[in-house]
């Protein structure tokens, strides 16, 4: 009740739209969001409000709702005056008081109207009519499943192999029901491949995602702590992942060798495993992995390829290697496979270098898993550099595990970094607690405001430092 | 609580429009970014009048007619000497900020020659960067050039004279110079920066007219043999006795005979050579590819240098090197370099934030250490009346 007064702000309809936005009209998300919000001036700090029609609509019917509410308070005050009725002033200012409370909850009702009587009804219809386009669709389908990497892994496979093929793969991180439906909607038909990735919330998904878009190929990048909230437990996450084998059946399925999760389910003999080591009869060796990208030899009978991505890290030499196996196995050429690795490069903040004032920045923030801190901590250790200088809030939606998550996050920065920059979060103790306990001896920062730190970047680094940063919060976590 | 800096820049020089992006640029942001400080931004216009607004700390504000309309809008600062220093801002509700550190980010005259340094002496609050006597003198390239000679340092052969002797009776000057020079010189204003005013001569009548644009900017000139076969190179140095300086720094201009204020401002500099960094002067090689030993005699030069002159904080000291015959000739000193010649000190592994915390820290070390000095002592004299 403290900060009650910061929802009489100018900007508090702006604020309410942007708690929209930011749960992406997820009604459930947006009420969570609000109820455990205090103080709303501290609402909006990492991005700005997306102007769309949408957002614009919404925000006029809440000025039109805010006129509305303050004219009848006003005439009840008028009246209340004139008639010297005591109750209706108390009325009044009542009215007057709980205005933001009703703006806030009340935005739900015509959101929740238009899912239940247009959004539901329309959707519908596009999920039946991309389901009868994967179906009869000739292409190889593809399909990415996983905690986390699946979007790397989706641009990898779709790099490599348009070398030879037409290739349709899902936009960005587009990956539930509707955006895999809508894509679906733009298929000429004469795709020789078509690559999907199937997004995961709940147990179900995966299967349900199978039965959309029929894929005869399956790749698992790993899996992980993420989504736990909703899962509820492990067990959960990794028995929907392998929905996917139980659709496939026979049918080849990817199994990433290096999430220790996935191994549990792996049988010692089955060779579509994959990892740094190859995958399927691929032997890969001499990588060597720096800020300009990697390079490795990969090797089959009598077939070798000497490769180099300008991907960082050696944690993608796995699901090359895959893409690797899948181009050989559709009839790419060895110099079309060589071509297209070599096409392959850092995705937007995903390992992604640039030079600042004689250091380097390696942006991964869309990076939000515990495998890919590992990844990048890897990365950081094996350049070299003036500073090794580690950057990250945390890791949302680690459920129960968010303590241990953390603290063991602390404990391995604490090995690598000589600055470690924290942004001030639920979390951050719990990284301080993992770095105290490895007796970090480096320089530690916390950061209140992160889109100052992040835009301010250059006052912080001195030439020949690398920064990794990892991991982005958006202020519905913070 | 936060100590409140208030970080001065504008001011009544040719550099005004300099000193506003290295106050903007290199000050006031990473002091921001610090989170120790509360950072007041005060402007000195053209005219003089001193101006304190949140608006002053962007940029946006003094591109175009901005920053004439926002000084329209806000009264001048009134400053209250209470035994310290505070400012007061007039308006619809007066508001007083007391000053605890100065952080002046003044080029050229009116501010980084001394005059600002003595106000906040008078004051009595610390302030950044060199003292007053010492401003007055790297300010002034005659003043410098002297104690250079004083204390044995390389310098090229120099005349100098003022505006009125010139004006009085050219001829005996032009004969003065010529007789005691040897061409191609330098004739320079005494007192400016950024090399306004500045121009390489080879015969008599460019030194004539050269000496008249000199005498345009500044009422003492000086004319200095120039140094052929020549490597010019800077060296930022911050501290107040235990030294730090930067790296040695080559900038890399055009063709041109030398490095003017549109190769240093304007142009950004050529780019060809090794191994380059865009700073404040153009494109620039750090460390610059000297011979070890010359490398080390210019640190050591422009150490000396620094002592002799007395600055503290930071300064940036210019060498001339003759290629040939391998001497390190001191040139002249920056008491406040454009924008702190934070690039270099970058490339040298200090950050803007380490850098701008150092200075501050500098300035309270020199006002606590000023302040064990005693300079009040109790006599009777007023009795003896």
């Amino acid at each position: 009740m403290r900060y009650y007064w910061t929802r009489f702000s100018f900007k508090y309809p702006q604020i309410i739209i942007y708690m929209l936005q930011g749960s992406e009209y997820k009604i459930e998300d947006y009420l969570k969001w609000l109820d455990r919000t205090n103080d709303f001036r501290q609402v909006i700090r990492r991005r700005k409000l997306d102007y769309t029609n949408k957002a614009k609509s919404l925000l006029i019917l809440i000025w039109l709702t805010i006129i509305f509410i303050y004219v009848i308070a006003g005439y009840l005050l008028f009246q209340s005056i004139i008639l010297a009725n005591i109750l209706m002033t108390v009325l009044s200012v009542f009215l007057f008081i709980i205005s933001p409370l009703v703006i806030a909850y009340g935005i739900v009702i015509p959101l929740w109207l238009g899912k239940i009587i247009i959004q539901e009804p329309k959707q519908h219809k596009i999920v039946t009519t991309a389901q009868q386009i994967f179906a009869n669709h000739p292409a190889l389908k593809i399909a990415i499943v996983g905690s986390y990497g699946k979007t790397t892994a989706k641009e990898i496979i779709s790099t490599i192999l348009s070398e030879g093929k037409k290739v349709a793969y899902t936009p960005g991180n587009m990956n539930t029901t509707i955006g895999i439906s809508r894509f679906a909607l733009t298929l000429n038909g004469d795709e020789d491949v078509i690559v999907v990735e199937l997004g995961e919330e709940k147990v179900g998904d995966v299967l349900d995602l199978c039965e959309l878009t029929c894929p005869d190929i399956g790749i698992i990048t790993g899996i992980n702590e993420a989504h736990l909230s909703s899962f509820g437990n492990i067990d959960n996450t990794i028995a929907t992942i392998f929905e996917i084998k139980d659709y496939l059946g026979n049918n080849i399925l990817y199994k990433n060798a290096e999430s220790p999760l996935v191994i549990k389910k792996i049988n010692d003999n089955d060779k579509f495993t994959f990892s740094q080591k190859g995958t399927n009869g691929w032997s890969i060796n001499q990588i060597l992995t720096n800020i300009n990208g990697t390079t490795f030899v990969a090797v089959k009978n009598n077939k070798t390829l000497f490769s180099h991505t300008d991907l960082l890290g050696t944690h993608n030499v796995g699901i090359i290697s895959v893409a690797i196996d899948i181009a050989d196995s559709i009839g790419l050429s060895i110099p079309q496979i060589i071509s297209g690795i070599k096409k392959t490069k850092p995705f937007e903040h995903r390992m992604q270098p640039r030079r600042l004032r004689g250091a380097w920045v390696i942006d991964d923030t869309y990076n939000g898993n515990s495998e890919g801190v590992k990844a990048g901590l890897s990365l950081l250790k094996s350049l070299d550099a003036k500073r090794r200088i580690y950057v990250t809030p945390g890791l949302v939606e680690q459920g129960d595990k968010n303590r241990e998550v953390h603290e063991k996050i602390g404990q391995q920065i604490a090995k690598v970094a000589d600055v470690v920059v924290l942004m001030q979060n639920s979390v951050t103790d719990y990284i301080r607690n993992g770095l105290k306990s490895e007796k970090y001896k480096g320089k530690l920062i916390i950061i209140d405001d992160p889109l100052e730190f992040y835009t301010n970047l250059d006052h912080f680094v001195v030439s020949g430092d690398v920064v990794l940063m990892q991991n982005d919060w958006t202020d519905n976590y913070a | 609580m936060n100590k409140t800096v208030a970080v001065f820049f504008g001011g009544r020089s040719t550099e005004h429009d300099i000193s506003i992006i290295s106050a903007l640029s290199s000050v006031i942001k990473p002091l921001e970014l610090t989170k120790k400080f509360n950072v007041i931004p005060v402007y000195i216009s053209k005219d003089g009048k001193w101006f304190s607004d949140e608006k002053l700390k962007d940029f946006s504000i003094f591109r175009g007619t901005g920053i004439d309309e926002l000084c329209g809008k806000l009264k001048p600062l009134t400053v209250i000497f209470d035994g310290g220093m505070t400012i007061k801002k007039s308006g619809f509700k007066n508001k007083e900020i007391r000053i605890d550190i100065a952080f002046p980010v003044m080029h050229g005259p009116y501010g980084e020659d001394g005059s600002l340094m003595g106000l906040f002496r008078m004051a009595g609050i610390p302030f950044v960067g060199s003292d007053m006597e010492a401003s007055a003198v790297a300010m002034d390239k005659v003043l410098s050039k002297q104690v250079a000679q004083a204390n044995n340092i390389p310098t090229p052969k120099f005349i100098f004279f003022s505006k009125t002797e010139f004006n009085a009776d050219p001829k005996s000057v032009i004969y003065k110079v010529t007789k005691n020079l040897v061409f191609p010189q330098f004739v320079k204003p005494a007192h400016l920066g950024s090399s306004i005013g500045i121009t390489k001569v080879k015969n008599t009548d460019e030194l004539l007219n050269a000496i008249e644009v000199a005498a345009y900017y500044d009422d003492k000139i000086i004319v200095e043999e120039s140094i052929e076969d020549l490597i010019e190179v800077t060296v930022p140095i911050m501290g107040n006795e235990v030294l730090i300086p930067a790296s040695v720094e080559r900038p890399l201009s055009h063709d041109d005979e030398f490095f003017d204020f549109d190769a240093k401002y304007m142009t950004g500099g050529k780019k060809t050579g090794g191994a380059k960094q865009a700073g404040a002067q153009g494109y620039s090689e750090i460390p610059a590819k000297l011979p070890n030993n010359l490398y080390a005699e210019s640190i050591k030069i422009a150490k000396d240098i620094y002592t002799a002159i007395g600055c503290e904080g930071i300064s940036r000291v210019d060498l001339l090197i003759d290629s040939k015959s391998k001497i390190v000739y001191f040139n002249e000193v920056n008491p406040l370099p454009g924008s702190l010649y934070a690039h270099n000190w970058r490339a040298s592994g200090v950050s803007s934030i380490d850098l701008v915390s150092r200075l501050v820290e500098l300035a309270q070390e020199r006002f606590d250490s000023d302040k064990q000095i005693e300079t009040i002592f109790s006599s009777n004299f007023l009795k003896q009346f």
